[in-house]
């Protein structure tokens, strides 16, 4: 590492307000790590999502949530009540001077409050307003309740995820692992923003976004709609691997240490193929009868499509640990992987090498804690966490007072009447 | 009046093939950027082989389905890039371009000679997205990805199924969607840094890695709290806890139940209802909407903790009575009463029944000249200004070939006639489709 003072990251100079729970707060983390200046805004007390845990040394706490940690790195952190009288003015104080403001209150609350887009843009006409809400700002499911998983629900995930009846008789779709359709929310979200942004250093003038995270999900299960709309097909759930019109053979099989190996074989059997794989088989004495000539005539190898991934690269597989088939297969060009715990990426020198793994101080505690770092490295305005989560309006004093230019006395004012 | 577009002007060198790449380029062209797909017609694996060609049509490069979904507005340029000519030509396309993105594996660019410090003696300002499995940096930049392969080394596959099963996973290539939107991601916040400081630079965006941090609550509670996951009762299936298990939080909100799916009337493959109560006035408004049962009212089921205890015998109860309804009758009763509920529904419920969507006009139909008229998936977010458009279908291969080669670049028809005739534009002993000829006259 060089001494050198951090180059600023691709969004160095812009001003976000984030008025976000648990939907779009991910959107303002993207945000801050790529170099904006997030600010915030939570109701006096602290936003409710600081009450989910785990907790830090599971000692519920709200400056001690992991999940709020996690998706609320690099951001700046205040207090305010838009609704009272004071808090109203700040915040088209802070409006009037900020680049974006991303927002997940429930459709026409802002606007009841005065601070619709069309009220803020008045007086800024370069402002960009993101409304990231569940179903968007109109149709019938507007104002339906949300959560993760429902999400999952609708927005097709769990009817093309799940098990084999063989592996799971009776199983229900399954949702994959949580939070996932905040994530697609914000990556939609973001995308917009930055499509928004770049209009501006065009044009000049900011522009209203209103997305929808139930459509963000609808978006996100690849060639399900394609096969419906082109096919008419519905697709089937499978252990571990693609929906699928009709059964597929496996991909997923055990190794040695009880953990899985995601093998891709089926459709990819050309004579070629078979050949590296006998090899492969072979650096374990496994290659069974694969080396015989007879597996270079493609139909010999669709004859035996079952014998050679449910015998002969199931029992390859079972005869290592997971990581050595994942390594082994790799380095021979085969696009395998080790199922993995997320917690054994920490052990993998490939993102060691990436300095993907990014300490960061939490001074209050006296200590630092790893964070997963960044999906890509920018090689001139680098992507990285800036600062931990705020504590519970950490920046009161230094937003409302000294940028804003409020007194000392009026900032104990507003504290004793709620306003932050 | 046409809307402006907030990408208007910016020209985009596409090499990406197969899906994640694609699915990149889709939104940049739906802002009004100019998609210029480099192919050759051999190696779009995007193109063929085709599992969503529509049964009446044959099966060839331009009857994909999901290519045509993944690949709107969109031109395409079928080009050699591997011929000394095509890659002259490909040179002075970059020149007079904003952004390069392509998902090749890591060392492919650069065995062209167009590696990072080429392309900038070509354009210096250029935005360049690479998007491979491993990225360009690292010592295993060199293995390969797929979608599951991406998911499962990152962590993802693992934390979804039931306790003591294997992995459920993911039921498709979601890192070829989110590697997608990664992709997107990165190469408009390149754009927007290189208009507001006139820099380019090289993004290495990595689809394995970029996986890794969806899994952010989970490593924390390892890095910070020594909890792994394996451990019982995770992954808790749709489940925010599994009964008889130590009760921690599984990073899906807050742990409540009832939080599952249920079966819905009448039962069939996709009949199933999700219902999450997140707090004890939820918990009531839901035992109103199923009538006050007698079993609702124990008091068993009156609190948090003993809704978790008694998760089996819950979730029971619930799914006899959901098993009554339909799926979007039980949803609209439960949200009528203020209670989370949603219907699972798969891609025909999305397209057909789901009356949010249709409201949003999530698909729109769309002449494809070889595919017909077809819906097509739509942008999840409405920009008052510039908005988001589907504007071309997806380009035939080599559609737009002419219109580059001598209408962007300058080239005489001659040259373009000569390209044709050495291989440049097309393999010489491949057949040539209709619209080719016609270019060529």
């Amino acid at each position: 590492m060089s001494d050198d003072p951090p180059l600023p990251g691709p969004l160095a100079g812009l001003r976000i307000l984030e008025l976000a729970n648990e939907t779009g707060q991910f959107c303002g983390k993207l945000l801050g790590d790529l170099g904006a200046d997030v600010v915030k805004i939570e109701p006096p007390g602290g936003e409710p999502n600081r009450r989910i845990g785990p907790f830090l040394d599971d000692i519920p706490h709200p400056e001690r949530s992991l999940s709020f940690w996690y998706y609320n790195t690099s951001k700046r952190g205040i207090t305010l009540n838009p609704e009272t009288a004071d808090g109203h003015q700040l915040f088209g104080r802070l409006a009037a001077t900020s680049d974006v403001i991303l927002e997940t209150f429930r459709p026409g609350v802002l606007a009841s409050l005065g601070l619709d887009y069309e009220s803020l843009s008045a007086k800024n006409p370069r402002l960009i307003m993101c409304a990231l809400t569940p179903f968007g700002q109109t149709g019938p499911w507007r104002d339906y309740a949300s959560s993760d998983l429902l999400h999952m629900a609708a927005g097709g995930e769990m009817a093309s995820s799940g098990y084999d009846g063989a592996d799971a008789p009776n199983a229900p779709p399954i949702a994959p692992g949580g939070g996932n359709a905040w994530h697609m929310g914000c990556h939609f979200a973001y995308v917009a923003i930055m499509a928004a942004l770049i209009y501006r250093t065009v044009a000049g003038q900011g522009q209203y976004i209103d997305a929808s995270i139930h459509e963000a999900c609808a978006l996100t299960t690849e060639a399900a709609i394609a096969n419906y709309i082109y096919r008419g097909e519905v697709l089937r759930r499978q252990t571990g691997r693609h929906h699928a019109s009709g059964p597929t053979p496996r991909t997923q099989f055990r190794a040695k240490d009880g953990a899985y190996v995601c093998a891709l074989v089926a459709g990819r059997l050309n004579p070629k193929y078979v050949r590296d794989l006998a090899e492969l088989l072979d650096t374990n004495g496994m290659a069974g009868d694969l080396k015989d000539p007879k597996y270079q005539d493609p139909a010999v190898i669709a004859a035996n499509t079952s014998h050679i991934i449910d015998d002969l690269v199931a029992n390859f597989i079972a005869s290592l640990p997971a990581e050595e088939v994942y390594h082994a297969a790799q380095e021979r060009g085969f696009t395998w992987g080790a199922v993995r715990t997320p917690e054994a990426l920490l052990d993998d020198p490939h993102l060691h090498d990436r300095g993907f793994w990014k300490e960061v101080e939490h001074p209050e505690f006296g200590r630092s804690f790893i964070y997963p770092g960044e999906a890509a490295i920018y090689n001139s305005s680098p992507w990285r966490i800036s600062r931990r989560a705020p504590l519970i309006g950490e920046h009161n004093t230094e937003i409302l007072c000294d940028e804003l230019g409020l007194s000392r006395a009026e900032l104990s004012v507003l504290a004793e009447n709620r306003v932050i | 009046m046409s809307r402006p577009r907030a990408l208007e002007n910016i020209r985009v060198v596409d090499f990406s093939w197969v899906r994640a790449g694609p699915w990149a380029t889709r939104w940049l062209g739906a802002f009004g950027a100019e998609i210029i797909k480099i192919e050759w017609p051999e190696n779009e694996r995007g193109r063929l082989p085709s599992t969503t060609t529509p049964q009446n049509l044959e099966v060839n490069l331009n009857t994909s389905g999901n290519f045509n979904d993944t690949n709107v507005n969109k031109k395409s340029l079928s080009l050699n890039v591997r011929s000394a000519k095509g890659l002259e030509i490909v040179k002075r396309l970059i020149a007079v371009s904003d952004i390069v993105i392509e998902n090749f594996s890591s060392r492919v660019l650069q065995k062209w000679g167009l590696g990072y410090r080429e392309l900038c003696e070509i354009k210096p300002d250029i935005v360049y997205v690479s998007m491979s499995g491993y990225g360009h940096t690292g010592r295993h930049h060199h293995y390969t990805t797929f979608g599951p392969v991406a998911q499962a080394v990152s962590g993802l596959t693992y934390t979804s199924g039931l306790p003591d099963k294997p992995p459920a996973g993911w039921g498709w290539s979601y890192m070829d969607d989110t590697g997608g939107m990664y992709g997107a991601m990165c190469a408009l916040t390149g754009l927007y840094h290189r208009n507001m400081t006139g820099q380019g630079q090289h993004i290495d965006l990595s689809q394995m890695v970029a996986s890794v941090p969806l899994n952010g609550p989970a490593l924390l509670d390892f890095t910070v709290n020594g909890r792994g996951s394996r451990r019982p009762g995770y992954p808790p299936g749709n489940r925010a806890h599994w009964p008889g298990t130590p009760l921690v939080n599984n990073y899906r909100g807050p742990t409540v139940a009832p939080h599952n799916a249920y079966r819905t009337h009448p039962g069939e493959y996709n009949d199933w209802c999700v219902i999450v109560c997140h707090t004890d006035e939820e918990w009531q408004r839901l035992v109103q909407v199923m009538g006050a049962p007698s079993w609702a009212s124990s008091p068993k089921f009156a609190t948090a903790i003993g809704r978790l205890q008694h998760q089996e015998e819950l979730d029971e109860h619930v799914e006899t009575w959901s098993m009554t309804f339909g799926k979007y009758e039980l949803t609209e009763r439960c949200q009528a009463a203020g209670v989370r509920a949603l219907p699972v529904q798969s891609a025909e419920d999305r397209v057909k029944h789901d009356p949010q969507l249709r409201h949003r006009e999530m698909y729109l139909e769309m002449e494809h000249p070889a595919l017909g008229r077809h819906k097509v998936q739509n942008a999840p977010f409405k920009l008052s200004e510039t908005p988001a458009s589907n504007h071309l279908p997806s380009p035939l291969i080599g559609q737009h070939t002419k219109e580059i080669v001598e209408g962007l670049l300058g080239y005489s028809h001659e040259e373009f006639r000569a390209g044709f005739a050495d291989g440049t534009f097309w393999p010489t002993k491949r057949a040539r489709f209709p619209y080719m000829e016609e270019m060529l006259q």
